[in-house]
């Protein structure tokens, strides 16, 4: 049964974590999109600055996390998934920075999320096209990252999902890593097969997918079993503003200029029966924090309009 | 590889005298010809909607201008005065594109108004010896309403440009797809071809059922910039199905046909030069590279076309250069660099192996007798002692400063060698005193 879900961020907040699910569970959300990332911003890495939250052990990160853990169960929301922190290797960096980040932060990752009693964990593909002259020898350096976390998550029952991203060049955003999905579910099957274990899938970001003019319909259907999770959310096709579906248009007749249509259609052809995750944090803050609690349900809302309409029962 | 002008934006095909001289003058051989400047995207949609007891119909017919699109045997005649002036000044005309729908159409009942405008202008090719013409997929939507749907838009194309293979063959002429986008409700994303993998499906399969490589493919870089498409990957894929290549750039959000290296934002290019350089480089383009820039064209005014056309195709050489630069690497027995730095470092880096320099040389005495990235520096003096048939390849931005010092010292086959355009790229670069 396909189930809506919204991410953490911007909702559940560390001092009270049981506060947030509950806005969540009260807005109509059954599930969560674990914000892990923003333990260790992107922003910072891409200043090469670490913090100190990965430093601390296993029993301290559960520790840390166990009133988050605790918060959702009382409020009656799944874990469904969560993101890694990102980027999983920062070009230019140093050694120690790059080996931090797989052999420190992406196995502490892993155990968060089988902490959680989380299924499904996204990562980025590493950004290497370019330094490396091919998109082939930027995808071996992914799955090297990859194999490395593979046995854990067959041990732990997770799957770890590679995510559609994109890159920039003069501001505007080109395809970036996982964008072919021939390829991407070439690869996955290959993995998975390696591995004899779906440890291996997909996470289809929309947002991201259309601003790079991806037909939608298109890239699920070709995924099939292999789309896991999803980031829903909504841009102008310039900038990834991860907006509300349905917000932008650009014609007279002011109809969507993203195409929803084709995303429902591809998630009934598939019979999908995931999480309908948004990823909508941006939206929370451009609000009024007083009116948070309405616009997470009018997203939750869209949600069931989504349900709706996919439904292929 | 052929550089060839697209004529939109500098030739009136009515007035068509002084466009072509300026094109020859720049140093064009050889022109693309847009058919569609005599049957334009507006006159399709507005195919049947002109009645003919309206004034402007009246008026056409008094000044003897009839629809191409009502007409289409007459394209030959449109373009009368333009080919007997290429004729006379022995410009050739390589590609023809024909007549297209614009990307938000709502005509979906031109079928065979299209078929018939298609034929003319494949006959009109052949009589002119124009080798190649564009011919857009026909209903340009990708995948809508279901796996059926996708089947029947393949189909129907398939089915069209079978009809049309047999006039080509007819005429000598080549078909070229075209990667398309459409419009989404004024969002313009990936359409028919856009996908490398269907491109590469779509060729094969026509040609295998023409039963001779009657189709080939044109990839438009401005349509891959619009849909953010990674142009390496999508080059490398359709391999040497690409027999022509339409150099444009644009924001990447509204369609428009600028010269190369003016859509520019932060400092950087909207369009991703490098990895389109890097696709043609390495499947070994040697195609029609079509510079379409009427956008840039049309703003300028006529007294500053003359010089815009010579810089534009410095620029298209440029490119040429850059694709082809194996092609310069291989021309010599043996190759010295001159410079000691990153430009060297790359040079290494990515054809060390393949071109091995004897050595290389800089001016600053310190380096000289050190070994640098596995050459030894030598002294720009040691440029006396070379084998002959050595090419000199500067490695060095300060170009032609280097090539007056070389010149003077009486050095032969100097070449200038770039890194801005590399197969791979270190991480980080050096240092340099």
């Amino acid at each position: 049964m396909i189930s809506i879900g919204v991410q953490t961020k911007n909702v559940v907040y560390d001092a009270v974590p049981q506060t947030g699910f509950e806005i969540m569970k009260r807005a109509g959300f059954s599930c969560a999109d674990f914000s892990l990332n923003s333990y260790l911003l992107n922003t910072s890495l891409y200043r090469f600055e670490l913090n100190g939250f990965f430093d601390q052990s296993e029993a301290e990160l559960e520790a840390f996390f166990q009133p988050h853990k605790k918060g959702a169960k009382n409020a009656g929301i799944e874990i469904h998934q969560m993101h890694m922190p990102y980027p999983n290797y920062v070009p230019n960096g140093k050694k120690e920075l790059n080996d931090y980040l797989w052999n420190v932060v992406a196995p502490k990752s892993m155990k968060i999320c089988a902490f959680f009693e989380c299924p499904y964990i996204v990562v980025h593909g590493f950004k290497l096209s370019r330094n490396l002259g091919s998109e082939e020898a930027e995808w071996m350096q992914t799955e090297k990252f990859l194999d490395s976390l593979a046995p854990m998550a067959k041990e732990m029952g997770i799957t770890v999902c590679v995510e559609n991203i994109y890159n920039g060049i003069g501001g505007h955003i080109m395809e970036g890593p996982c964008c072919n999905v021939r390829k991407a579910a070439e690869r996955i099957d290959r993995f998975n097969e390696k591995y004899h274990a779906e440890v291996l899938g997909f996470c289809f970001d929309t947002g991201h997918a259309n601003l790079v003019g991806i037909d939608f319909e298109q890239f699920i259907t070709e995924l099939g079993r292999r789309l896991k999770v999803l980031h829903i959310h909504d841009n102008d096709g310039v900038g990834d503003l991860h907006q509300i579906p349905f917000t932008f248009t650009r014609t007279r007749e002011n109809t969507a200029s993203t195409d929803w249509e084709g995303f429902i259609r591809g998630l009934r052809k598939i019979k999908y029966d995931g999480a309908l995750s948004f990823e909508t944090a941006p939206v929370l803050t451009a609000f009024p924090e007083e009116m948070k609690e309405q616009v997470l349900e009018f997203i939750g809302q869209i949600g069931e309009y989504f349900v709706r309409n996919i439904c292929w029962v | 590889m052929k550089i060839i002008c697209s004529s939109s934006g500098f030739i009136n095909p009515v007035r068509p005298r002084q466009g072509i001289s300026d094109i020859l003058k720049a140093g064009f051989g050889s022109i693309s010809l847009d058919l569609d400047a005599c049957c334009s995207s507006l006159e399709l949609e507005q195919y049947g909607k002109l009645r003919k007891d309206n004034e402007e119909w009246r008026y056409m017919e008094n000044y003897e201008y009839l629809p191409i699109s009502e007409h289409p045997t007459k394209v030959g005649c449109f373009f009368e005065r333009l080919l007997a002036e290429c004729q006379s000044r022995n410009l050739q005309i390589s590609v023809a594109h024909a007549p297209y729908l614009s990307r938000d159409t709502k005509r979906t009942d031109l079928s065979e108004v299209l078929f018939d405008l298609y034929k003319e202008s494949i006959r009109f090719c052949g009589q002119i010896g124009c080798k190649y013409i564009v011919i857009r997929p026909f209903c340009t939507s990708s995948v809508k309403g279901s796996a059926a749907s996708y089947e029947s838009v393949r189909m129907s194309n398939f089915e069209y440009y079978l009809r049309l293979a047999a006039v080509a063959r007819e005429n000598q002429v080549m078909i070229l797809l075209e990667n398309q986008c459409h419009s989404l409700n004024g969002h313009l994303v990936r359409g028919v071809c856009s996908d490398s993998f269907e491109a590469v499906e779509w060729v094969d399969t026509l040609n295998d059922r023409a039963g001779e490589e009657r189709f080939g493919f044109c990839l438009d870089v401005g349509v891959c910039t619009l849909c953010g498409q990674d142009m390496h990957e999508f080059t490398v894929t359709l391999g040497k199905r690409i027999k022509a290549v339409i150099l444009r750039d644009c924001d990447g959000q509204h369609e428009s046909s600028l010269l190369p290296f003016t859509s520019v934002c932060m400092g950087q290019p909207q369009t991703d030069w490098l990895c389109m350089i890097r696709g043609l480089r390495e499947i070994g383009f040697d195609g029609q590279l079509i510079l379409g820039i009427r956008d840039t064209a049309g703003v300028f005014s006529p007294l500053l076309r003359p010089p815009l056309l010579v810089f534009a195709k410095a620029v298209a050489d440029y490119f040429k250069w850059q694709i082809e630069i194996e092609n310069l690497l291989r021309k010599y027995s043996f190759i010295v660099l001159f410079g000691a730095g990153n430009m060297c470092r790359n040079y290494m880096k990515c054809y060390g192996e393949k071109y091995p320099p004897l050595f290389t040389c800089d001016n600053n005495r310190k380096m000289w007798g050190e070994n640098f990235c596995g050459l030894e520096v030598k002294s720009p003096e040691e440029l006396k002692r070379i084998p002959d048939g050595c090419g000199v390849f500067i490695c060095n931005i300060y170009y032609h400063e280097i090539e007056e010092q070389l010149r003077d010292m009486g050095v032969k086959n100097i070449e200038f060698f770039n890194d801005e355009y590399m197969p791979s790229f270190y991480f980080d670069r050096l240092k340099m005193v």
